[in-house]
């Protein structure tokens, strides 16, 4: 039988294309952040602006209190919203692989991509870089298109020393992704917007998953770091 | 704190709430300026409502220019080869395109005096301006995470606060003729009570909602932002001038007068706290 696929972009079932996803396990991510240097260090990404990231809560009550970790990047959407939203086209998505992907030299820096992004995954790269003179223009994870299309996996995931993340081809059915998804519990970041990531975690609950309640009641000092990077990142 | 997680920015800012503002001002102005071919009170705002719509068309397509981090790329949005239908913003780029034609083709017919062309570009040029309110309302609605927006209301909603606005800002214009006074005080009338249902069915909906509305709107109901939407934008900028309107202080010309600026003021503090509140909370996401 077919696989559901409500919007023509979707590649879900497709004979013959490559749908690239990522497992993040996060009973092996230990928050050390390697994953989020190499990123930097493969693109050249600019102080304030995060390709990935890992935020974290701490839950529990003391003395018995843990770090929950939650790695962040694009969701390389099945149906991504910040294709359909991009009035110049400068956002696309590659039909075979399922990458998520930005024409620079196209984008107008409208945002409106940003705005239609339920996962916070891009930003505006701010004015000065230090080895890229591609700035001002919208950028988000690639997946490491370049990697992947040479056959190696994205710098994240080679990086990870606890082998939290695993990259893989989920049309294959004799790659890790398709068998940890296909046996395991999983969880991807905001279902109920239809977008059909293609970022899936293992141990992720609603404490990782939600908005928390710091958002209406946050704590002053993160309100005082909030306004430092407003005013250093005026987009 | 017991959460760590990195800083996000606004995707839109405020300059998109004072686009809306005045692009929907435009759009009611040359609607006004159109009426007068079918409605004689009106024939004294022909001209001056025209030409403060074209103003005003060319600050809000500024405004958007402005706002771009590229902004000589702005050419690529009229680019037929680089159209993207799926996205309102392309809407609005055609939209406004055919808008500054329509209307210099109407300022040409009226400058000689060809009454039959006049009367049909006006048709044409409101029908299209019709279309800006409605894709600005669509370049909201079409997001389907953020609360407020993802609603079938914004379209309709921006519809009634271009003619809200576009009326107070040509009752202005009107020099106190009271005929022409009487027919804007009821577009304002209808327009800011059809706006006081949709805000309360907003209000309602939002505080119903998944964990997301409830942030919304707490975040829309209480400290700043919400002295904002509610102080401003449902107070003083809707019910307020709703009352002095209905009331018959309201018939006369300085009742029509302050009701006017408090509509103006209540219009801006609607399209701003409606473009941030939303926003504000995916911010922590």
């Amino acid at each position: 039988m077919s696989e559901l696929r409500i919007s023509s972009i979707e590649t879900r079932g497709v004979p013959g294309k490559k749908r690239y996803a990522m497992v993040i396990d996060l009973r092996r991510c230990i928050g050390c952040m390697a994953c989020q240097v190499a990123c930097k260090a493969e693109f050249d990404v600019p102080l304030g602006v995060f390709r990935t990231w890992v935020p974290y809560k701490v839950v529990g009550k003391y003395p018995n209190v843990r770090k929950m970790f939650l790695p962040r990047l694009c969701n390389h959407c099945d149906d991504p919203p910040c294709v359909r939203a991009c009035p110049v086209g400068a956002t696309y998505k590659v039909e075979d692989g399922g990458f998520v992907l930005q024409h620079y030299e196209r984008c107008i820096g409208c945002k409106a991509c940003m705005a239609a992004c339920p996962y916070n995954a891009r930003f505006m790269l701010p004015k000065h870089r230090t080895y890229t003179d591609i700035t001002r223009v919208v950028d988000k994870c690639t997946f490491c298109h370049h990697r992947v299309t040479q056959g190696l996996v994205p710098a994240c995931v080679q990086t990870c020393v606890g082998r939290s993340r695993i990259f893989g081809d989920l049309s294959d059915p004799a790659s890790e992704v398709s068998y940890l998804v296909s046996t395991l519990p999983t969880q991807v970041l905001r279902p109920e917007e239809g977008t059909k990531p293609h970022v899936f975690y293992i141990g992720a609950d609603r404490n990782r998953t939600e908005y928390g309640r710091d958002v209406y009641n946050a704590p002053e000092v993160l309100e005082a770091d909030r306004a430092a990077f407003n005013r250093n990142h005026n987009i | 704190m017991g959460e760590y997680t990195i800083f996000h920015t606004v995707a839109w800012p405020s300059t998109y709430a004072y686009y809306f503002f005045v692009i929907g001002i435009s759009a009611a102005l040359f609607f006004i300026s159109g009426l007068s071919w079918f409605r004689e009170e009106f024939k004294s705002l022909r001209t001056s409502s025209f030409y403060l719509s074209f103003v005003l068309l060319v600050a809000g397509g500024l405004l958007l220019i402005a706002d771009l981090s590229q902004p000589m790329r702005f050419i690529f949005t009229l680019n037929p080869f680089y159209w993207n239908f799926a996205s309102p913003l392309t809407w609005g780029s055609i939209l406004l395109l055919l808008f500054g034609a329509a209307s210099v083709a109407y300022f040409l017919a009226m400058q000689k005096n060809d009454e039959a062309l006049a009367r049909k570009l006006a048709v044409a040029g409101s029908l299209i301006a019709l279309g800006l309110p409605i894709y600005t309302g669509f370049d909201l609605s079409v997001h389907q995470h953020r609360p407020v927006w993802n609603t079938p209301l914004m379209p309709v909603l921006f519809v009634a606060l271009s003619l809200i606005s576009g009326a107070a800002v040509a009752s202005f214009l009107a020099k106190g003729e009271a005929r022409l006074l009487t027919s804007l005080r009821q577009i304002m009338l209808v327009a800011s009570g059809a706006t006081a249902v949709m805000l309360l069915s907003l209000l309602v909906t939002t505080a119903n909602g998944g964990s997301a509305s409830e942030l919304t709107f707490m975040f829309m109901t209480s400290g700043l932002l919400g002295a904002v939407f509610i102080g401003l934008g449902v107070i003083v900028g809707t019910v307020v001038p709703l009352a002095v309107l209905a009331v018959p202080f309201g018939k006369q010309a300085s009742g029509i007068m302050l009701a006017s600026v408090l509509l103006l003021v209540g219009g801006m503090a609607l399209r701003y706290s409606i473009l941030m509140g939303p926003q504000i909370v995916h911010t922590y996401f």
